[in-house]
């Protein structure tokens, strides 16, 4: 029952990404916490959400453009921590998810490339209205199915990887969340440079940093 | 000027522009959602014509694009056109003119200021102790009160304006918008990077190593840009699958 759940989840998760509504509920961090209440691990759903958010910092569905799919990737990086333990968790949790936005994304590709298929064969007939409605509202179905059909297979595996090898993983928590933020950190220079650089925002970006670290020393 | 569209209907085409993107495709990109979308306001005024029916709903399901926040402008001013008369290629200009400024306004607003920006915001309290489900709610609650706003305001500036919607989005000034929420961004990315360092769990428990490995990356990202991205994530994915590895042969 959890994993059809889950899937249902994955597969709504997914339409809000470009198809439906768009109002965000599909970035990591809203995923995380969602799926974490799903499989009962609140705390661990919303570390890994938290984490994936920030590589996906600088991931948006710009037009025609491949993204990895944060959705899926983060139903999957969730729900197939329950029930494994140790310090393992979190790195091959996050390790799942990266894989797992990108073949998202490449499945999101293969659908818009069916749903052109479908559309230039039909563009120089005189479309019927049914026709329109039909073929919109099928891909939208198609994207859930896909969606579904993503979540469900990487959980499956995903379990068993992490149920088995999460044991097996070297460092203690603080290196690996170490480990971690050095690839987000990457992320957050992206954004930096996509705002304007450092050298034009020198002091906002310098003050807030010490905000930053003031608040986290004090809150 | 043909008769008018009912409010109902207005409202039924302006819901649909949450789907408008759902059948995206590389032939006519939001075409057919633009045709599907635009349905109940084009019926209302084909209503006796199935033949201007069709040949409506053939022509606004040609080749399309524009960020999908702002795709409700070119709704409401298409329908606008429909309703006053104006010839397919009057409709088609149109369109053709605006899809380039409305994706890229857009891209650059939404995409690429607003987003990450409500994103960064939400990710810093979180890693400064405020619980998941509390930063969930203030990055949802904020960002879909710009976005919600950006979706009214567009269908409605769209339907009043018609062809002259350019110079209402002049007036607008999105691009200034984007420059001072940049501002407010950066400050936010601050706020977050500092909070990565200093929280309890954060890089400074981590230990100096990974301190300054983050810092380098922190670089890359900044000098590189996006082309820096799939080499970290695949870096840090082989990294993980290295020590798993060597963990189970110890």
């Amino acid at each position: 029952m959890e994993i059809f759940l889950v899937a249902v989840l994955g597969g709504v998760l997914a339409l809000d990404t470009t198809s439906v509504g768009q109002a965000m509920v599909s970035r990591p961090l809203v995923v995380g916490v969602l799926t974490g209440l799903v499989v009962d691990q609140p705390v661990l759903g919303a570390t890994i959400g938290a984490i994936l958010e920030l590589y996906l910092l600088v991931s948006f569905p710009t037009g025609g453009s491949r993204f990895p799919e944060g959705a899926t990737a983060t139903v999957v990086a969730v729900a197939s921590s329950a029930g494994a333990s140790g310090p393992g968790v979190l790195p091959l949790a996050i390790g799942l998810g990266l894989v797992w936005g990108q073949l998202g994304g490449a499945s999101v590709t293969l659908l818009r490339h069916t749903n052109s298929k479908i559309v230039e064969s039909h563009i120089d007939r005189l479309h019927g209205v049914g026709w329109v409605v039909r073929r919109h509202l099928g891909a939208i179905a198609l994207d859930f199915l896909r969606g579904s059909l993503v979540t469900i297979s990487g959980v499956v595996l995903g379990r068993l990887a992490l149920q088995s090898l999460s044991g097996s993983w070297p460092l203690g928590v603080p290196s690996s969340i170490g480990l971690l933020l050095v690839g987000g950190s990457v992320s957050a220079g992206i954004f930096l440079r996509d705002l304007g650089g450092f050298r034009q925002w020198r002091t906002l970006f310098v003050s807030g940093m010490a905000l930053g670290i003031i608040g986290a020393r004090f809150l | 000027m043909r008769m008018g569209i009912k409010p109902g209907d207005l409202t039924s085409v302006f819901m649909r522009s949450f789907l408008v993107q759902g059948s995206w495709n590389y032939h006519t990109m939001l075409g057919l959602g633009f045709a599907w979308a635009m349905l109940p306001g084009l019926r209302s005024l084909y209503q006796d014509d199935e033949d201007m029916l069709k040949e409506s709903i053939k022509r606004h399901a040609e080749h399309f694009n524009a960020h999908p926040y702002l795709a409700g402008i070119a709704l409401g001013a298409s329908l606008r056109l429909e309703a006053e008369g104006a010839g397919p290629n009057t409709v088609r200009s149109f369109k053709t003119a605006v899809r380039g400024p409305l994706g890229s306004l857009g891209d650059s607003l939404v995409w690429a200021t607003w987003l990450p920006g409500v994103s960064v915001l939400a990710l810093a309290l979180y890693w400064l102790g405020l619980p998941g489900s509390m930063s969930v709610l203030v990055f949802l609650l904020i960002f879909n009160a710009g976005h919600l706003g950006l979706r009214i305001w567009g269908f409605r500036v769209g339907y009043s304006e018609g062809r002259e919607v350019g110079r209402k989005l002049q007036l607008a000034d999105l691009s200034g918008l984007t420059t001072r929420l940049r501002g407010v961004a950066v400050l936010l990315l601050g706020l977050l990077v500092g909070a990565l360092i200093g929280a309890q769990g954060g890089l400074a428990s981590a230990g100096l190593l990974w301190l300054l490995l983050s810092a380098a990356g922190f670089l890359v990202g900044l000098f590189a840009g996006h082309y820096a991205w799939r080499p970290a994530a695949a870096t840090v994915v082989v990294s993980i699958v290295l020590l798993t590895t060597w963990g189970l042969l110890r």
